[in-house]
């Protein structure tokens, strides 16, 4: 460490070994670019994509399916950004309740559809439902539904959901913009963040724990095993959405890593591998033995990237994942 | 037993001068951490998070335990445990470095009898992962001998209030002789043992059906006599059950938070404390970044965010947290705020020494 003594070298070292309140500085500038240009940026478009859907007044599938594809792209870009205000009052579940292996979703829609009861329309109510019925999986069931769903109450109930999805796009956004923005960029005592460490830390959390759903949870549960392959198990699958979700979520991750850090070849190198194969795999296809192998190849490719970015920018930021999350004992 | 816990005091006493906690500066808590150097030490800590001494450790340490009366801190060794090391906080000084018999291994918790006099060890036959608990005299800290922990992998080890049983959380894992690996999470049986100083089995219970892949691992007494149990979940991730469970004489109940909640701990608890006055039981988890309060009845009250927390112990309205980016925070109904940063990163648990 003593070898190469660049300002900016020691200026993170200084951040990473002193946790003392003196060195609360202005906040570290790759902290700052993920917040400016990555997670600000995808939050307002996340309302802007929500509000749009909630703006649909008619029952026609059409239109709908495709402002609630926009809106899942949306939440794509910002999914793995699991901290502040998203991880209040359940949002995060409440957005998007999958995986879901004991079928809590289904059931529970099934039972709203039956009862069809007005009063569980009205917006402070439906906030109150249970998760498992909310947010894009929610819509999904009632957009994708075959046959198709004709009643008044799932078009009722459709509206509804997308009123309380962008009702909490709007709140989460609002969130960082009056508070949260500015935990992660200004740490000191007695904030959320006591320091710089501790805010690239929290991004290089979410990085990982982002690259790993897709890897263990977007292409593991379908895959299961070679004897068993889960096709059923894949996200957004009546909808047709599974290889595309593993697309765009890698393609933001992309870019987040790229706002917490500029130069990282290998990374980049293993994010266009996994993109790139990932384009060739339709996880509806996983019960051909061909199929299996290149997602499981896939997979193996986006634990590449992991690798890759804590080999490169784990080190750049003096971050690595928790003392205690990796001990686990 | 009589005889040996007064033996025990008898040549405490004899020994001069008597020290005892308030010559250790009575520090309320006692952790294990890493120095930013990469050395390893026990902190004995105050109720604001100060650290009033801090004693050096040969290798990472996991859990403590601490004598009722003596200033004797038993720091264990992070699993597979080759050593713990006895300490007397009040002079500094290593007393005792336990080491496992041969084809045993530490597993990182242990407690101390009522009256001091016994030492008591969670560990297990290297070979098959068979439990153990190893008894070990005080003050002298020699080999007695060892009783069944009645199942596989025990983790943490309690003694039950009101009475020298012991409760142990036997985390039904197999791991390889010389690693961590595991050899049997299709097969594996936790269960929660409540075991006689003579070794008997006074009750054994189960998780619930379908939940054999609960890992129970960590206990909190109630005040009641019952404990409460940190599960940490070996089974299918996107199942996500509850991570806590309430023991009430040879019976396990999961206690279930709201659906919403379900993937915050990310199927990991890592440490657990209950608070008598406040009548409130938490679970962390390092690897959620997160903390969860239930109620003494086992109903869920609230989550609170901090990266990489794990270390807790009940606190004057609440609970303080440790966290591996070394901070030390309160947590109590205005939420979980750090109240001091130290250069160091927090192992595992945090001890309380509220029966000194």
């Amino acid at each position: 460490m003593a070898t190469t003594r660049s300002p900016l070298k020691l200026r993170r070292l200084l951040a990473a070994l002193c946790l003392t309140p003196t060195l609360a500085g202005p906040g570290a500038a790759d902290v700052a670019d993920v917040v400016q240009d990555h997670a600000l940026p995808g939050y307002h478009r996340l309302t802007g994509a929500t509000a749009a859907l909630a703006g649909i007044d008619s029952c026609a599938a059409g239109p709908l399916r495709s402002a609630w594809n926009d809106a899942f792209d949306a939440w794509l870009d910002v999914a793995h950004l699991r901290l502040g205000p998203v991880e209040d009052d359940g949002r995060v579940l409440a957005i998007a309740f999958w995986p879901d292996p004991k079928g809590i979703g289904a059931r529970q829609m099934t039972q709203l559809l039956k009862d069809a009861d007005p009063a569980a329309l009205k917006p402070d109510h439906v906030a109150e439902l249970s998760v498992a019925v909310r947010g894009l999986f929610g819509m999904e069931r009632l957009l994708y539904a075959d046959p198709a769903l004709p009643d008044a109450y799932a078009c009722a109930l459709t509206h509804a959901l997308a009123d309380d999805l962008a009702r909490m796009a709007s709140e989460i956004e609002r969130g960082w913009q009056e508070g949260f923005a500015a935990a992660l960029t200004s740490p000191g005592p007695g904030q959320r963040y006591l320091n710089d460490t501790e805010t690239r830390q929290a991004l290089m959390t979410a990085l990982i724990t982002g690259i790993e759903f897709n890897a263990d949870t977007r292409v593991g549960r379908p895959l299961g095993t070679f004897d068993k392959p889960r096709p059923e198990r894949a996200e957004a699958r009546a909808s047709g959405r599974s290889q595309h979700n593993i697309i765009r979520s890698l393609t933001a991750l992309r870019a987040m890593a790229h706002a917490l850090h500029g130069q990282i070849p290998q990374t980049d190198a293993a994010f266009d591998r996994a993109i790139a194969q990932a384009e060739g795999v339709d996880l509806a296809g996983l019960d051909d033995p061909q199929v299996w192998l290149k997602a499981e190849i896939l997979g193996q490719s986006i634990r590449a990237i992991r690798d890759a970015a804590m080999a490169e920018i784990a080190p750049a930021l003096q971050v690595g994942v928790g003392f205690n999350a990796a001990d686990g004992d | 037993m009589q005889r040996r816990g007064f033996l025990a005091s008898l040549a405490a006493t004899t020994m001069a001068p008597r020290l005892g906690w308030a010559d250790a500066g009575s520090p309320s808590y006692l952790a294990a951490a890493q120095t930013a150097t990469g050395t390893y030490e026990l902190h004995g800590l105050t109720q604001t998070g100060d650290s009033i001494f801090r004693l050096p450790l040969p290798a990472r340490g996991h859990a403590a335990t601490a004598h009722p009366s003596l200033p004797h801190a038993v720091a264990f060794a992070r699993r597979p445990g080759t050593f713990a090391l006895v300490i007397d906080c009040a002079r500094g000084l290593e007393l005792a470095r336990l080491t496992p018999p041969q084809g045993r291994q530490l597993n990182g918790h242990g407690a101390f009898s009522a009256d001091g006099s016994v030492l008591y060890t969670s560990e297990q036959v290297a070979e098959t992962s068979e439990g153990r608990i190893g008894l070990w005299s005080v003050p002298g800290y020699r080999r007695l001998g060892e009783i069944p922990s009645h199942g596989t992998g025990p983790h943490e080890i309690r003694r039950l209030p009101m009475s020298d049983d012991l409760l142990v959380a036997n985390g039904g894992i197999a791991t390889d002789p010389t690693d961590r690996t595991k050899l049997n999470i299709d097969r594996m049986r936790p269960n929660l043992a409540r075991v006689t100083p003579g070794g008997s089995l006074v009750s054994l219970a189960e998780p619930p059906e379908g939940m054999h892949q609960n890992s129970t691992r960590h206990l909190a007494l109630l005040p009641d006599g019952n404990a409460a149990c940190a599960l940490q979940w070996e089974g299918d991730p996107a199942e996500a059950p509850p991570l806590l469970a309430l023991w009430s004489e040879g019976a396990l109940a999961l206690c279930e938070p709201p659906l919403e909640e379900a993937f915050t701990m990310a199927n990991y608890a890592g440490s657990i404390a209950c608070n008598h006055a406040t009548r409130q039981i938490a679970i962390t988890s390092p690897k959620g970044g997160a903390v969860q309060v239930f109620g003494m009845d086992g109903v869920f009250q609230a989550t609170h965010r901090r990266a990489d927390v794990c270390g807790i112990a009940a606190a004057s309205g609440g609970f303080v947290v440790t966290d591996g980016n070394g901070a030390i925070s309160r947590l109590d109904a205005d939420g979980l705020h750090p109240m001091k940063a130290h250069s160091v990163q927090w192992d595992n648990h945090l001890i309380a020494l509220n029966a000194v």
